[in-house]
């Protein structure tokens, strides 16, 4: 695995990697990585791509509201909040 | 019209729409636009753990009405996917859209523009979930969940328009079209449609050429606003030797400007997988075959209708297609029986001042906060086409049906407007006039028309506005010969 595709997915995971460890994770992940090639080596060209474990099909809702009654106490449960808004440090 | 310029334009839209659904797209939660902050939330659409999302059927339908409405191919297989990116306006650091299957593909649909129809391609149509909505303030960000997991669906053109009019003109049509659909209310300025526009020049057969974003465009005016000074900003850039930069810019509208937006260098992956919480949906033949019976006759082909069938102007059968409520009461006005071409007169125009009047608009006819049902205007139409009364109390007569919610008949007789009462009648008081003033007979005799206008007005006075000016003339004419 090239180091920058490393340093770009553990960005995207939300981490941050010291050098130290992006040297040794470079290592360990291509092993990984090799280890997912084998399944490259079986033929799937006739078999239509899984997407999904269950053998279900058109799961639907009717558009029928459903009020949740805990709103306050989910709003309750965020570190922090004001007139009703979740409140967290400025993103922008 | 086209600005003269060496380049080739390249403008495609992104649009959105939020479907008119009761619940969100995967909870039970209302879909409702200007509640209390987080007062439509619930463990699934906050993103807890453990929840599932169950799949809106009333928004599948929607979504493939609109598919088919816009002439796409519909999916035998639909299928939902997550689409991460790390960002508090959802809370599960990912949307759950739709990517390798999306309901609907290569679409098109036809507008008016520039006097002519022109035809836009849709890449795709799919159905995904709304974020939140933040306001930043301070060092704080607040965060209001009621509009995440609400349920929109994305609309991408190709980027085939030549002009920023075109892009305009497609968007107006576009959203009448879903506002005759039923699917969605068109309101840009409470966001239930969001356009960004994709923009890009080039020497012209050189194909795309590098594209700039554009969001912020809460009107479709904007939308051409923006894009003409993107396109002359761009020109501008090219021909001092400079390159476009591939970014998203925001239009201003107090400074009528686009402006970069700060976005990170490396460009989004959004990793997309299959939602392992969603089964595909594989409609069955009875849910196309409903989808077929829902469409409904677009805009602009009812507009050719009216033009053709009824001999409509442009203007008015523009006017009346505007609204699907105000073209289903004047098919029904026309289907009572009154003349076609007076009954869009009449809503285009004392109607329609009527309307204003008391804060009604053309969306409201036909409905009960109306008192002006299409049999009420079809009889107040007809007793002007038999000469019961004239233009002017055919007007009064109007204002009252609004007032006193009362039926015209009914107004007419009470006030005692009804100008046929007696022809005999009206041929004494004009006899009476003239015997009171010989000179006018005199002048009137001699070729001079200008008395016959005093006459009439004291027969008007006498009759209190009742009688017909042109039955008055005639017996006029009769008398004095």
């Amino acid at each position: 695995m090239e180091k920058d595709d490393l340093l770009i997915t553990a960005a995207q995971a939300q981490l941050a990697l010291s050098a130290e460890e992006a040297g040794r994770l470079e290592t360990a992940v291509s092993e990984m990585l090799d280890y997912f090639e084998m399944m490259n080596e079986v033929d799937v060209s006739n078999l239509p791509p899984t997407t999904h474990a269950l053998v279900r099909e058109n799961a639907l809702r009717e558009d029928n509201p459903n009020p949740n009654n805990n709103q306050e106490d989910l709003v309750n449960r965020a570190p922090e909040n004001e007139d009703n808004f979740i409140v967290i440090p400025n993103v922008l | 019209m086209a600005a003269s310029t060496s380049y080739e334009t390249f403008i495609g839209l992104e649009i959105h729409i939020q479907l008119l659904t009761e619940t969100k797209i995967f909870c039970g939660c209302k879909s409702k636009f200007g509640d209390k902050p987080n007062s439509n939330v619930c463990p699934v659409c906050l993103g807890y753990p453990g929840v599932l999302p169950a799949l809106n059927e009333h928004a599948v339908e929607l979504s493939y009405k609109v598919c088919r409405a816009m002439n796409c191919d519909l999916a035998k297989e639909g299928m939902f996917e997550r689409k991460n990116y790390f960002y508090p306006d959802l809370t599960k650091n990912y949307q759950i859209s739709q990517f390798e299957k999306p309901f609907g593909r290569n679409g098109y649909f036809e507008y008016e523009s520039g006097g002519g129809i022109k035809r836009i391609r849709f890449h795709e149509i799919h159905l995904e979930e709304d974020a939140g909505k933040m306001i930043h303030q301070g060092g704080r960000s607040f965060c209001d969940y009621n509009r995440a997991g609400t349920c929109l669906l994305e609309i991408v053109t190709e980027p085939e328009f030549k002009e920023p009019q075109e892009a305009e003109d497609f968007l107006q049509a576009f959203r009448r079209t879903v506002r005759h659909l039923g699917v969605c209310d068109g309101n840009m300025e409470e966001g239930s449609l969001r356009c960004d526009a994709n923009i890009s020049i080039n020497t012209p057969g050189a194909g795309l050429g590098v594209k700039t974003e554009v969001k912020n465009l809460n009107s479709s005016r904007f939308v051409k606003k923006a894009l003409q000074y993107e396109r002359r900003r761009q020109e501008k850039v090219l021909k001092s030797g400079g390159k476009i930069i591939q970014e998203t810019r925001l239009w201003d509208e107090d400074k009528s400007v686009t402006e970069s937006m700060r976005t990170k260098e490396e460009a989004h992956d959004y990793r997309y997988f299959p939602e392992p919480d969603l089964p595909p949906f594989r409609p069955d033949q009875a849910f196309f075959d409903m989808i077929e019976k829902s469409q409904i006759e677009l805009p602009l082909a009812r507009k050719q209708r009216l033009t053709e069938d009824y001999g409509l102007t442009p203007d008015q059968a523009d006017y009346i297609v505007e609204e699907k409520a105000a073209a289903d009461y004047f098919e029904a006005v026309v289907a009572l029986g009154a003349d076609a071409k007076t009954a869009a007169k009449w809503i285009m125009g004392n109607v329609a001042k009527e309307l204003n009047r008391i804060d009604l608009s053309k969306a409201d006819l036909g409905t009960e906060k109306c008192a002006l049902s299409a049999e009420r205007l079809t009889k107040l139409l007809g007793m002007l086409a038999d000469n019961k009364i004239h233009g002017k109390i055919a007007a009064q007569t109007l204002a009252a049906i609004f007032n006193e919610d009362k039926d015209p008949e009914v107004i007419v007789k009470e006030q005692g407007w009804d100008s046929s009462a007696d022809e005999g009648d009206l041929e004494k008081i004009v006899q009476q006039i003239l015997d009171e003033n010989p000179r006018v007979v005199e002048q009137i005799r001699g070729g001079d028309q200008k008395p016959r206008g005093f006459v009439v007005g004291k027969v008007m006075k006498a009759t209190q506005g009742t009688a017909n000016p042109q039955s008055v003339q005639s017996i006029i004419g009769k008398l004095i010969g």
